[in-house]
Order: C-alpha cells, then sequence, then structure tokens
C-alpha cells in the first residue's frame, strides 16, 4: 500500500457567475520514502491539489469527487479537529514563500516550538533543545533560535522552514515552490539539504515546482500537470529523457539549459484553458501544433507509452512529436537567420566609465557632528559596461549584486555617486539637460512585474501613446506609431488590444505592452531588469525573442538584467557577472559560459539545474553568504567563500584585467581551469567536516 | 540601532516639541488684542495707575524674554499661577476637573479598545458572517451620531423613562465626600456613572471594532497563517495570532485617543451635567481667565505629546522590525 493515495481526485473553486475547475480527475500514489514531483505551470493545478492534501483549501474551494488517502485514511473524510492531529504531525509543509511565511512577530525559535507543543505533550525546554537540532540538521546556528524572521535572509529562512518541518519527523513532506525566488546558488543548497535531511529520516516528498531542471534531478516519479489534468505521468527520467507527451516536450523546450547559446528560444503560444467549464476535449488542444479534430472531442486517456502514462491521442507519433518540436516553426515561431547577426561591430550606445551608486547608511546626530565617515553600501563600484548597437549584453549575478541599481542608474532613475555614463558618446548629464525628454527619447526602461508596471484605469492605447504624447507628437503620428509598435510587439491585430485594460491580458500580453510603450519612441537603448522573470516559463521565451528581434531588426542596444544564466545565454550576446557591485568577469557569452575563469561565475553556472535526467550534475555547495554589503572583507569581495584564495586575494583587490584574453576578462588572479576539482570537490569537502560533527547527535524527539 | 538609543531619541524629540508647542501657547496669548485688564478699566472699576501696578504685581510690565523663561520655568514645575476670575490657585480648578473627566473617560476607553478590538478581531475573521454585518452597523450608527444625542437617548430611557438612573450631576445634590477614595469609590457615584461611560463606550466602540476588523481581514489571506494552520493550530489559536499581528494600528490609535482624554468631552460633560474638564476650560475661555486657559491648554499638549512617545514605545517593543528601521 502507498504511503499517498491521490485517486480521480476534482477540485473546483466557487467563484461568483462560474466555478473554475482547477483540477480535474488527477490520480497519483507516493511510496513510502519516494520523492514524488508535481510539475507544471501557473494555474495547473499543483498547488491546489497539495493544498487539498492537507485541507488547507481556500473557503470557496471543494473537492467534488474522488478521493486522498494517507495510510490507508480517508483525509477527505476528516473533521477540522482530526485535520488538526494529522497536520504537521504526519505530514509537514514547506511554504513557497518563505520570505511572508514566518510570522513577524514571533522569534523562529517560538514558531518551531508551538509546531512541537501543539502536538507533544513536552516541557518548553525539551522542545527547545530539538528546535536547536533541527536547527542544527538544517545548518542554522542554533544560537539564533531567538531572532525573529526579518533578521534571516531568503535563504536562510526557507531553511528554517524546513527545520520547522523536521521538528516532528512527519511520514510526508509537501514541498510547495520551495527554492522559487532563491538564486541558484542558494537553491542548489537547499535542495541538497533537503534532500539529505528527507533520507535521513526516511520521509517521503511531494515536491510542486515548475522548474524542470529541479525535478528531473530530485524526484523518482513525476506527474507533468496542465490545467488541472495529468498530462504525463511515470519515472522521471523517462519523462524528461524523451517526453511522449506535447506539452511536456513544449515544456521541455521551453527551459533552456545553460549551455545551449545562440538557439531559438522556443515557447508555446497561446495561454491557458478557460476552466470555468469542466474540460472535454484535450486541455492543451488550443495551443498543440499536433492537435486534430479528435483531440476537440475528448481528452485523451492516459495510456501507457514506453514506461510511462501519457494523455495524447497520438503517443505512437511521439518520436516523430519530439523531432519535429524541436524546431520553432512547428510552434508558429518565426525562424531567425541567426547568421545576420551583427553583434559588437556596431557603433558603441552606452558606455560607462568607473560608474558608482554609494547609498549612505544613516548614523547618529551626534557621529555626524563629530564628522565620523559614514558607512556606505557599495551597490554599483567602478562599473565599466559597454554596448554596441544591436547588441545584447547581459548582466548576471544573485540578488543583492547591485545588478538592479546599476540599470536603474544607466537609466537615471536614480542619480549615480560618481563616474561617467556616455550615450552614443555624449554624457548623460548633457542629455538630461533642462529636461529629461531628450534623454527618455534615447534610452527605456522595461520593468520586472508586468502586474505593478502598467497603469491599471490606463487602456492600451493610452499606455503606449503616452511617451509620445510627452516628447509632444501630433495626434496622426502617434496613432500610427501605436499601431505599428503593438503589432511590432506580436499583439496582432493591433485593434483587438487597443481598447483592452491591462487587467484584461494574460501575463505575458502586459509585458509585451510594456515593451512596446518602451519602444514606441524607438529608443537607442533599451535597459531591461528581469522582464520575464514573473512570466511562465512557456511564455519567456515569447519576451525572449521579441527582444532579440527588435535587437537586430532596429539595432537596439539592449542591457539584460537577470539572475537566470539559462535565459541569458540564449539570448545575450556578451554577458557580465556582477558580484557585490562589481563585475568579477565579462566576455562573449559562450566565452564566459563555456570556460569562466572567476571562481564566482564557475559556481553560478554550475548551479544551474539541468533538465536532462541523465546528466548527473554535482551541487554546488558553496560555504556561506554573500558577506555584509556594508562591512566588505579588504581584497577580493569573493575571497571569504573562494576555496582557492590566497594571502594575495585577501590583500589587493584584483583588476577586472587579472585574466584577460581576446575581450573575456575576469577579476581574478588565479582564474579556474577545472571547475570540478578546484571548486565542487573543494565544497563538497568543506561541507563533509562541517556535517560529520553535526550528524552525530540525530534526533531524539 | 539598540532600544535604548531608540528611546532617548523619541524621549528628545517629545521634549524638544513640548517646548515649541509652549512657546506657541506664550506667543498666542500675548498676541491677543487687549488684556484682561484693559477690560477693567473700560468699565471703570480701575483707574490706569492702578492697572499699572495690577501688571506690575503679575509681572507684565518686565521684558517680554523674562516674562517667557519665567513662565517656561513655571510651567515645567506646574506652578499655573492664580486664577483670574476666582481668586485661587488655578491648580486648585484644573486638577479635580481633569480627574472627574479621567475616571470617566478613561476606563471607558480601555473597556471599548479591548472589547471592541477583540469583537472586531472575530468580526474579520469571519468575514461575511451576520456578526461582521450587524458589529459594522451598530458601531457605525453609534459613531456617527454624536454623543450627546446618544447621551440624550440613555437619559430619556434610564432616567425619565424606567427611572432606574440618575439624570444629572457625579453624585447626589444631598452628597458631600471628602476625599478621591470617598467620591469615586460610592454607590451613589456608580449609580451616576453609568450613563456617561456607556455614552462613551458605544462612541468609541465603532472605531477600534473598523481597525480591528480591517487588519486581520489584511492578515487573513497571509502565508504565515497558513503555515500556522499547516501546523495543526486551532482556529482559535490561528485568530490569535492573526490579532496578534494586528496590534500596531490598535495601539496607536489607543494611545492618541488617550492624550486626547485631557481635553474632555465637552458635550457629554454638559448634558450629563459632569464637573469634568472640558466645562472648566469653556467656562476659563468665556471668562477670559488666561491662567487657567494656559494651564489647561499645556496639559493637553503634554497630554497628546506624551501619549505619542508611548505609542512610539510600544510599536517598538510590539514589532520587532521597527527598532532596526529609523522611525
Amino acid at each position: 500500500m502507498s504511503l499517498l493515495e491521490v485517486d480521480d481526485v476534482k477540485i473546483a473553486y466557487r467563484m461568483p457567475g462560474d466555478d473554475v475547475h482547477a483540477v480535474n480527475g488527477v490520480s497519483f500514489s507516493i511510496d513510502e520514502g519516494d520523492n514524488y514531483g508535481l510539475v507544471g505551470e501557473s494555474g495547473c493545478g499543483k498547488s491546489t491539489l497539495a493544498k487539498s492534501v492537507l485541507g488547507l483549501l481556500d473557503d470557496n474551494g471543494e473537492v467534488r469527487r474522488g478521493s486522498v488517502r494517507f495510510d490507508g485514511r480517508d483525509l477527505l473524510d476528516l473533521s477540522e479537529r482530526e485535520w488538526q492531529s494529522v497536520r504537521w504531525e504526519d505530514i509537514a509543509y514547506i511554504p513557497q514563500s518563505a520570505m511572508d511565511s514566518l510570522d513577524p512577530v514571533m522569534t523562529v525559535g517560538a514558531q518551531i516550538r508551538q509546531a512541537i507543543r501543539k502536538h507533544r505533550d513536552v516541557s518548553k525546554a525539551t522542545a527547545n533543545e530539538r528546535v536547536a537540532e533541527v536547527f542544527e540538521m538544517v545548518g542554522l546556528d542554533p544560537d539564533r533560535t531567538g531572532n525573529y524572521p526579518h533578521q534571516f535572509s531568503g535563504g536562510m529562512r526557507q531553511r528554517v522552514t524546513i527545520a520547522m518541518a523536521l521538528a516532528l519527523d512527519p511520514d510526508l513532506l509537501i514541498a510547495d515552490e520551495p527554492t522559487t525566488g532563491l538564486d541558484v546558488i542558494v537553491q542548489d543548497k537547499i535542495v541538497d539539504k533537503l534532500i539529505e535531511i528527507q533520507e535521513e529520516i526516511g520521509s517521503s516528498l511531494l515536491l510542486i515546482t515548475h522548474d524542470v531542471g529541479v525535478v528531473a534531478e530530485t524526484c523518482d516519479e513525476t506527474s507533468v500537470l496542465y490545467g488541472g489534468k495529468v498530462m504525463e505521468q511515470g519515472d522521471t527520467d523517462r519523462i524528461f529523457g524523451a517526453p511522449t507527451n506535447p506539452y511536456t516536450i513544449g515544456l521541455k523546450n521551453a527551459f533552456p539549459e545553460v549551455d545551449q547559446f545562440d538557439e531559438q528560444a522556443i515557447s508555446i503560444p497561446g495561454s491557458l484553458p478557460d476552466l470555468t467549464r469542466e474540460p472535454t476535449g484535450c486541455v492543451f488542444r488550443n495551443r498543440c501544433p499536433f492537435a486534430t479534430e479528435e483531440c476537440e472531442g475528448s481528452h485523451p486517456a492516459l495510456v501507457e507509452v514506453d514506461g510511462r502514462l501519457s494523455a495524447c491521442h497520438y503517443t505512437d507519433r511521439a518520436d516523430e512529436m519530439r523531432a519535429e518540436a524541436a524546431d520553432p516553426a512547428t510552434w508558429g515561431i518565426d525562424v531567425r537567420d541567426e547568421g545576420d547577426r551583427t553583434a559588437g561591430v556596431g557603433n558603441a550606445i552606452l558606455e560607462t566609465r568607473d560608474l558608482e551608486k554609494w547609498f549612505r547608511q544613516p548614523q547618529g546626530i551626534l557621529d555626524d557632528l563629530r564628522g565620523v565617515d559614514p558607512d556606505y553600501v557599495k551597490a554599483v563600484n567602478g562599473v565599466d559596461l559597454s554596448v554596441r548597437e544591436g547588441e545584447i549584453v547581459g548582466v548576471a549575478g544573485e540578488s543583492g549584486c547591485g545588478k538592479s541599481t546599476l540599470a536603474e542608474v544607466i537609466a537615471a532613475l536614480q542619480d549615480r555617486t560618481g563616474g561617467e555614463i556616455l550615450i552614443e558618446g555624449t554624457p548623460v548629464d548633457e542629455l538630461l539637460g533642462e529636461d529629461t525628454k531628450e534623454f527618455r527619447s534615447r534610452v527605456q526602461f522595461i520593468f520586472q512585474d508586468p502586474f505593478d508596471s502598467l497603469n491599471p484605469r490606463q487602456r492600451v492605447r493610452a499606455a503606449v501613446s503616452e511617451p509620445l504624447k510627452i516628447q509632444g507628437h501630433d495626434a496622426e503620428t502617434i496613432d500610427r506609431r501605436v499601431r505599428r509598435t503593438v503589432e511590432d510587439v506580436g499583439l496582432r491585430p493591433a485593434e483587438k488590444y487597443l481598447d483592452q485594460l491591462p487587467t484584461q491580458l494574460s501575463g505575458g500580453e502586459r509585458q509585451r505592452v510594456a515593451i512596446a510603450q518602451a519602444l514606441v519612441l524607438d529608443p537607442t537603448l533599451l535597459i531591461c531588469d528581469e522582464p520575464a522573470s514573473m512570466l511562465d516559463v512557456s511564455l519567456k521565451a515569447n519576451i525572449l525573442n521579441i527582444l532579440r528581434e527588435k535587437a537586430d531588426e532596429r539595432d537596439i542596444g539592449i542591457v539584460y538584467i537577470s539572475h537566470d544564466l539559462a535565459s541569458l545565454t540564449q539570448i545575450a550576446d556578451r554577458l557580465a557577472v556582477m558580484y557585490l557591485g562589481r563585475i568579477a568577469e565579462v566576455g562573449a557569452t559562450e566565452d564566459v559560459v563555456t570556460a569562466p575563469k572567476h571562481p564566482y561565475t564557475a559556481s553560478l553556472l554550475a548551479a544551474s539545474p539541468k533538465t536532462d535526467p541523465a546528466v548527473d550534475r554535482r551541487r554546488v555547495l558553496l560555504p556561506g553568504e554573500p558577506p555584509n554589503p556594508v562591512d566588505l572583507p579588504g581584497g577580493c569581495n569573493f575571497a571569504p567563500r573562494c576555496p582557492k584564495a590566497e594571502e594575495t586575494c585577501r590583500g589587493e583587490e584584483p583588476e577586472r584585467s587579472a585574466f584577460a584574453d581576446d575581450g573575456h576578462e575576469a577579476a581574478c588572479y588565479f582564474p579556474v581551469e577545472d571547475v570540478e576539482t578546484e571548486l565542487l570537490e573543494r565544497y563538497a569537502a568543506a561541507r563533509e567536516e562541517e556535517v560529520g560533527e553535526v550528524v552525530e547527535d540525530g534526533p531524539t524527539l | 540601532m539598540s532600544f535604548r538609543r531608540f528611546l532617548i531619541k523619541r524621549t528628545v524629540i517629545a521634549a524638544l516639541l513640548t517646548l515649541i508647542a509652549v512657546s506657541i501657547i506664550f506667543a498666542t496669548l500675548r498676541l491677543l488684542p487687549a488684556d484682561p485688564f484693559s477690560a477693567l478699566v473700560a468699565s471703570g472699576s480701575l483707574t490706569p495707575e492702578e492697572v499699572e501696578q495690577v501688571r506690575a504685581m503679575y509681572g507684565l510690565d518686565d521684558p517680554i524674554y523674562v516674562q517667557y523663561l519665567r513662565y517656561v520655568e513655571n510651567l515645567f514645575t506646574f506652578e499655573f499661577g492664580i486664577s483670574l476670575t476666582q481668586q485661587r490657585p488655578v491648580g486648585e480648578i484644573i486638577v479635580p476637573a481633569l480627574v472627574n473627566t479621567l475616571v470617566l473617560l478613561l476606563p471607558a476607553l480601555v473597556v471599548t479598545a479591548i472589547l471592541s478590538s477583540l469583537a472586531g478581531m472575530y468580526a474579520g475573521w469571519n468575514r461575511g458572517s451576520w456578526f461582521e454585518q450587524s458589529s459594522i452597523v451598530a458601531t457605525t450608527v453609534f459613531r456617527a451620531t454624536p454623543i450627546f444625542v446618544t447621551g440624550i437617548f440613555l437619559l430619556i430611557i434610564f432616567s425619565y423613562g424606567l427611572g432606574w438612573l440618575p439624570a444629572f450631576g457625579m453624585r447626589s445634590p444631598l452628597a458631600n465626600p471628602q476625599g478621591y477614595v470617598a467620591t469615586y469609590a460610592s454607590v451613589d457615584f456608580l449609580r451616576h456613572y453609568i450613563l456617561p461611560f456607556t455614552a462613551t463606550v458605544l462612541f468609541y466602540s465603532g472605531d477600534f471594532l473598523m481597525l480591528a476588523r480591517n487588519s486581520v481581514v489584511e492578515r487573513k489571506g497571509s502565508e504565515f497563517l497558513m503555515l500556522h494552520r499547516a501546523k495543526g493550530l486551532s482556529e482559535m489559536e490561528q485568530l490569535g495570532r492573526a490579532g496578534r499581528n494586528s496590534l500596531l494600528p490598535l495601539v496607536t490609535y489607543f494611545a492618541l485617543r488617550t492624550g486626547m482624554l485631557f481635553q474632555g468631552v465637552i458635550t457629554l460633560e454638559v448634558v450629563f451635567a459632569w464637573p469634568g474638564i472640558g466645562r472648566a476650560l469653556v467656562q476659563a475661555i468665556l471668562n477670559q481667565d488666561y491662567p487657567t486657559v494656559q494651564a489647561a491648554v499645556f496639559i493637553m499638549a503634554l497630554a497628546v505629546i506624551v501619549m505619542n512617545l508611548t505609542a512610539d514605545l510600544a510599536y517598538a517593543k510590539l514589532d520587532p522590525t521597527v527598532e532596526t528601521g529609523d522611525v
């Protein structure tokens, strides 16, 4: 008997008007000690399913059919009181956003203790001992149990929630996107810890994520969900090794590997199915390039193909579909001629020289009067960056490295505190001069969140024409250019979109409106701050393609800021990697990715999960966290975490050209030759020593 | 920033504010076109020479900065001077009136803050329930009705109609107790106390109820409550956590309201003939009794400033993130 059996579950949310059928007949089971993955994009019903297993559905959600059996007991029949004893004792939960999941006015120790004492009749002291134990298990300092959540970084908060989940040795852990929002290196460490602990205490894991790479690397079995239906189910290696369902194929294609260069990003066109009616045909048919009339008629049943189950009428054509799906044209994407690229030869559009943005730290009035030098956060510290016509320069780095500040300073959304910015050879101060019109017509910005960056009361036409009005164009020109630009970013025909409000658009469409808003002035430089990070994978590729196209067609220079290395390598001609306000490494994307020279770049690249389950990747267990930006160490910023660091590194900060080879530069005295032996093995060895001490006193509760 | 530094910083700011408030009071009174003695000349009771004498006696012929310094010194040592109309120390007029007001309003405010906040939290937690709907309607009605109207209704029903409770004053005309204990700890006082107390509780209940309800509603969908629920906490325990996280606006509002109690509620005191500070102040203004007005205004300003300080400190204690920020 399996530990958890979900059988033909249907879940609907009651809404004013129509009900939303979020989950439509999903079955799966998890055996003891297994890792099970639920993969899919937002709206596929994966979180709803997880919540139903814990009885945590929102008030308007109800399970309409099927059963959820845990250890032979039907959970759906439980009363609220019975639920309370199952929760945490048997099934623990690791929430999605560790930033908001901890009670802000309660110390983290007290929150874990609360979970323990709710279920076990133990003294406060015993509970505290257990708290210290689980803190050590997840690699947190047990002396910090008295701290409040805001005193921890995002990665550490996620460790706190994992520690909390472990407190009672549950039989099943449900992790709902446990690493979304974390940087890759932190993600790698968290996933590693989670798997290690889970094996140690022998519980099962239900991992819910949109990240194909994470699932491919951690789960034995997987269900791929779409529109509340299982599309493909079975052995993870088989599913992602050779997917047989068009949706799985598309999803996998939309997740590029870090070392796929210049390959055109493949996206799944269209948008999510309307779930206000129970689906009758195949839920994926309106976006599937292989759909026929048969798919219209009925949702295909799961059939066994090649050792796994797949819901498709044409599973016999799987190999053929896989081959065709690799071609962007299959998905209705215009094929681009990659040979046409003229990157890196045109005139320089942007040049920054020793650009600085220091934030002054508040200090007491007395210190001010005494003339004490205030502390600064050096968010951008001496950055030289250049962008040429038609070139996309990627800026990568973890959160807090200063990449967003860099973007905002270049776009004059923040004042710089030092250095120079030249736009087409003219200093920005001259362009900014009396008003910002001249500058804004040349430099435009695309923000991260298309849900916040558009005025909700402004129709598409008004939003896109606003920049032209500010520049003082006449009505006829405005109308013409707005139409052209809106169609240019793929919102065709323009008439259909011009009079819509942002709320009537999908996330991908909104971001295109934001892009249209930026492009309508024909800028020469476009700065994009994580423009695709809020979008689902299948839409992300779309945005990348539009930007690449515009760079090629209009000779625009683009600065593309992101923490997602895979999309950067796909889109960027040159790549700059930032660490704590400085550029650690810069060069042609291919050079940087295939032969990273800076240990930080190498670690970052190695931490990206692989979607191909056949690849056996060693995890990056980079010790520590980035140091406090106020109190930086002398010498190289990365030296305290670097296994190769020597006296020289701690003494003097390396020039960016410490390593230089034909435009590829790295600020490192001892450039990396072999990532595996020089870094990853040493990280792992350092971890072993640390863990050895902890494991001896195992859990006692 | 440590709590001590925070405390010192806030206290210094509060002291400066008090000084500014005091200076404004001083300046305002000197700017008035006439002084209280001119009226005496006009009425023919005093000759101009005598007025000069009186002015000298009160120190009004000294240079303005000497007057200012003496004024500040007196205020901060709580020497409020002699009333112009009643010929007795201002303290003797103001203090008993203030005590009467606080005895009425403070318990009423505390009671309504606790009860209405709890009710509001419960209402917010059970959004859309009949309890939520009816509690909002009821308290809004009392909030929107002027307090003297509620007071008059209470009087009509319970004093004149049912005859259960006395209608006027703080004690029966015949009682003449001495000292605070004898005044306030008696059945007679309690019978006079119930109606104005009820009117006040009803009046303030809406604010706390809505504040508590809104902040619980805001918390309700939050991730951390979901995690508390996943941990197996019962409904009431979850509500407890939501309530704890909603305390900030309530505490702030409570502190500010308390500061304003020192002004009394004039209409309430008039309707119930309650000898409080509000009535005393109105009388003093009508009589142009400047020392009394000055002292009363000073006490009000001080109370608001001190309660603001208290709110800031409570904030820092209740919200662990406040101390680190530079509020």
